[in-house]
């Protein structure tokens, strides 16, 4: 998978022409490689973009950055990363006029040390869902049906204690320096709860429970809008399995509501936020 | 000073560790999540003391912990009791093994603040009761730059006692303290023998020539002073802070990094009260209650951070508030090399 | 490190409402003897903390001349100082740690004609100074306060300021940003004010002022304008902190710890700092 050339013809040809401010994208780190997202502001750095299996990260995260905020932004999107610019779309974040998209037929892409990234294993929506210019072969890559992730199936199997065990040495691992948040697209919250002054609770220290809440509820924050394209998981320095998190209550809200996956239809407001006939309803008394 | 030096294999040094292990409060490397930590350990199975450098953590947590209890108390209407916390865990006579060159520096760097003015005496307490073993790196890692900053990686006296992969299996242990000397005089060293160290002097020296002509990167840090000093207000430190994502995983990985809260928690009548990391690249670090915030926007943190390693530090203290390990480029989740920011911004002038 | 964090206690003693958002409050140790102990200068500070609720930077409102107690000023602006106004009460007990920072340059400050120019809750660290400077009145010569609010009722220490006007040897202009139906004094803001009517002499002067940022920035303008030297103008800074003991890297301008090489700086130092208070 390699759109480096495409990628820098379109952003060329949108600065010639004026259409953008600013161009979101990745170029390599310059020492190994690696790639760092750039924001281009003008076609005198355009020769820097690339794209290869080895661009991670999701760029939808800049646009709630004040270098792109109301200015007219070009993008590339992955499949992931255009699942969470829909729902950036459907909340009202940004506006799709604003926008230049670039979307990406996915392959895939891979991690520090070369292997493709499990979530692209398991990943049914590979090709970019909102695009203005989609770049690769629509319909190539083989269809997969949605399968419980590989390790909560894993988990599953073990018995509650053993879980619990697990979860707490994952939460004691937590340094709580936040990455996995700010390096969410869809935690846009001027303000996160967890940073509230009033809330005693977040309020503190780099404690274990403190870990624990803070987690717990960015994570039920995010159920059914977690788009799996695992920039918090990249992101952690204690390499902490984040995806434990956001893929049990992925896999539930499939289950239990009309097997919703976040982002993949535009305007689709969400599980949590719609309300339908078929919604399980046995929990209430 | 009295210098001690001895020469093993790897059978003899992991005895070496074994026989501390037996005898005293031990930290080494041990892999949690595929990074390792410095964690207590009993065993040498548990630990790995030569854990490669991009995946451990500095021992800073040991000595500058990630959330301390500071105070507890009872706050009724009857009153207010206010109570020390329990003894300090870190504070008891302890070794560190497999600790990076970098890390034992940053040490030496902390201690200009934490005794200026006011003295932490548990750090201080937590300092004198350390010995720190570092092995020498055979090869340095992508983003290391050690060898370019203020400090003789050579001969780095922050570390009590030196362990280096020397020519044909051959390992040496030498004293670079007097408490590292005294340490080895023990009985830890009874599987090595005892050389003179102009004996072992060539063979330390050429594994330093060969590990210092692995550096890829290399920066001439004074004039990176230098200039940084006069550019406060150039606006490259926009462009370079564009792809920062705000998060706060550089300061907290970093074994410089001091900044700190200081956080209360309470249920009903009971609280405690924390000291914990903190880290200038948070919108909060600054806000004032009344809503002013002196470094608003993102840049002005970026800048805060490049600053006070580079130029604020050094004209406090004399050292640059950075020891290159790279810790902070490889925890990043966009990858941003404060190497290349601040030689981007400097050499950009 | 950890010691220093820890506060000691003191009581409430009183509690003077100033304005609808300023409170008072007196504070007295609990232990015997502490308050001998607890030496302090006009212009230093002090970290308060309600149990459970945090910890805040206030100054020292008061001067040590002033035996038995000292005083802090709160203006309810964020979450803990909302929550000491709604809770704290005479009797209750807080934790204070201190006395922090610089203070005033008292030394220098001798033989001089002294001009405070102070803009609402900014009057706090002055009153400090005044009433130090009061209570030792020989060693200054003219004595000019110059006190700006936004409306009357936002001015705080009222009936201090009445003592101040019926002491013959200090002068005190008072001045209110709009006009009000009862209100005789002057109207406009302190800047202006200071312009035209308090018109101060420039020989052997020292000019202490505190207010909010935007009136600290007008008025050291205008005391330029009016041929003030730099090193006469004297400030003090606010900004967050939280340890006080230079170490939290909070309160960082520069290579300056505002909480050990302030909060007290004249203009002349001011300006060697980067532009970012």
């Amino acid at each position: 998978m390699n759109y480096t050339n495409q990628i820098q013809e379109i952003a060329a040809k949108l600065f010639a022409e004026g259409k953008i401010d600013v161009f979101v994208g990745y170029r390599m780190n310059g020492f190994d490689d690696n790639q760092v997202p750039v924001l281009i502001t003008g076609p005198q750095d355009v020769s820097k973009l690339v794209f290869t299996d080895k661009s991670v990260f999701n760029l939808v995260n800049y646009l709630k950055t004040d270098h792109t905020r109301k200015k007219r932004v070009g993008l590339v999107v992955k499949g992931c990363d255009s699942r969470a610019l829909n729902l950036m779309l459907t909340e009202k974040q940004v506006k799709r006029e604003n926008l230049y998209v670039v979307g990406i037929c996915c392959e895939g892409v891979v991690d520090d040390a070369g292997q493709k990234m499990q979530n692209c294993l398991e990943c049914i929506v590979p090709e970019a869902v909102v695009y203005d210019e989609l770049l690769g072969t629509a319909g190539k890559a083989e269809t997969r049906a949605y399968k419980v992730n590989v390790d909560i199936a894993a988990l599953a199997e073990k018995p509650l204690t053993e879980r619990a065990a697990y979860f707490e040495e994952v939460f004691e691992n937590c340094i709580r320096c936040n990455a996995c948040r700010h390096s969410c697209p869809l935690c846009y919250c001027a303000k996160c709860c967890i940073d509230q002054e009033t809330a005693a609770l977040y309020n503190g220290a780099n404690t274990t429970s403190a870990a624990f809440h803070a987690l717990m509820t960015w994570s039920l924050h995010l159920a059914g809008r977690c788009v799996d394209c695992r920039n918090c998981e990249k992101a952690c320095p204690s390499h902490l399995p984040l995806h434990l998190l956001h893929k049990q209550n992925e896999s539930v809200i499939y289950e239990n509501f009309q097997e919703h996956l976040a982002g993949v239809i535009p305007d689709d407001r969400g599980a949590f936020y719609k309300y339908s006939l078929k919604d399980p309803d046995d929990f209430i008394m | 000073m009295n210098v001690e030096t001895f020469v093993t294999d790897k059978a003899g040094l992991n005895k070496f560790y074994e026989a501390i292990m037996a005898g005293h409060e031990t930290y080494a490397p041990v892999e949690k999540f595929g990074k390792f930590d410095f964690n207590r350990v009993s065993r040498i199975g548990e630990c790995n003391p030569e854990s490669p450098i991009s995946k451990t953590q500095s021992i800073k947590p040991l000595f500058f912990p990630r959330s301390a209890k500071v105070m507890k108390y009872v706050a009724t209407s009857a009153g207010t009791e206010v109570s020390e916390v329990d003894e300090d865990p870190l504070a008891g006579k302890r070794v560190i093994l497999g600790a990076k060159h970098c890390d034992a520096r940053a040490l030496q760097v902390l201690d200009k603040v934490y005794n200026w003015d006011y003295i932490d005496t548990d750090y201080q307490k937590r300092r004198e009761n350390t010995i720190i073993i570092s092995t020498r790196c055979d090869k340095a890692d992508t983003h290391c730059f050690c060898t370019s900053l203020d400090y003789d990686v050579e001969n780095l006296d922050a570390l009590d006692v030196l362990v280096v992969n020397g020519a044909d299996g051959k390992i040496y242990l030498q004293s670079r303290t007097e408490k590292g000397a005294e340490f080895l005089q023990t009985d830890v060293t009874r599987h090595a023998s005892r050389v003179t160290k102009e004996i072992a002097a060539p063979d330390l020296k050429k594994q330093y020539d060969s590990f210092s002509g692995t550096f890829r990167l290399k920066m001439d840090y004074k004039e990176v002073n230098a200039k940084l000093s006069r550019i406060f207000d150039t606006p490259e430190f926009e462009n370079v802070s564009g792809n920062c994502v705000s998060c706060n995983t550089c300061a907290f990985v970093c074994p410089t990094c001091h900044c700190f809260k200081i956080s209360d928690e309470k249920v009903k009548d009971t609280g405690v009260r924390y000291k914990s990391y903190d880290s200038c690249n948070n919108g909060y670090f600054t806000l004032m209650a009344g809503g002013h915030n002196p470094r608003p926007v993102k840049y002005r943190r970026w800048r805060q951070r490049a600053m006070h390693k580079f130029v604020y530090y050094k004209e406090r203290f004399g050292e640059n508030l950075c020891v290159g390990c790279g810790k902070c480029t490889i925890a990043c989740p966009v990858n941003i090399s404060i190497f290349e920011v601040v030689n981007q911004v400097a050499i950009g002038q | 490190m950890e010691q220093l964090l820890v506060p000691m206690i003191c009581k409430v003693d009183k509690v003077i409402q100033e304005t609808p958002d300023v409170r008072t409050y007196r504070l007295k140790f609990r232990e015997e003897g502490m308050l001998e102990k607890f030496i302090y200068f006009p212009g230093q500070f002090v970290e308060f903390s309600l149990l459970g609720s945090g910890e805040c930077t206030f100054c020292i409102a008061s001067s040590a001349t002033r035996k038995g107690y000292f005083d802090c000023s709160i203006k309810k602006a964020g979450v803990v100082t909302a929550d000491i106004h709604q809770s704290l009460e005479e009797g209750d007990e807080v934790g204070i740690r201190g006395p922090f920072g610089n203070w005033f340059p008292l030394e220098d400050l001798k033989g001089k004609n002294l001009l405070f120019v102070g803009g609402g809750i900014g009057l706090a660290p002055l009153r400090s100074l005044i009433q130090y400077c009061i209570d030792n009145r020989n060693d200054y010569k003219d004595f000019t306060i110059l006190y700006g609010a936004r409306t009357s009722a936002d001015m705080c220490y009222k009936d201090e300021i009445k003592e101040w006007q019926d002491n013959k040897s200090l002068k005190i202009v008072l001045t209110i940003d709009r006009p009000e139906e009862t209100w005789t004094s002057n109207v406009g803001v302190v800047p202006k004010i200071l312009e035209e009517v308090v018109k101060p002499v420039i020989e052997n002067t020292k000019v202490i002022t505190c207010g909010p940022p935007i009136m600290i920035k007008y008025t050291i303008q205008s005391l330029l304008k009016l041929g003030f030297a730099d090193k006469d103008i004297i400030t003090t800074l606010e900004m967050k902190m939280q340890c006080g003991l230079g170490k939290c890297g909070r309160c960082n301008i520069g290579s300056t710890y505002v909480c050990k090489d302030g909060p007290v700086f004249t203009n002349e130092q001011l300006k060697s700092l980067p532009d970012e208070f």
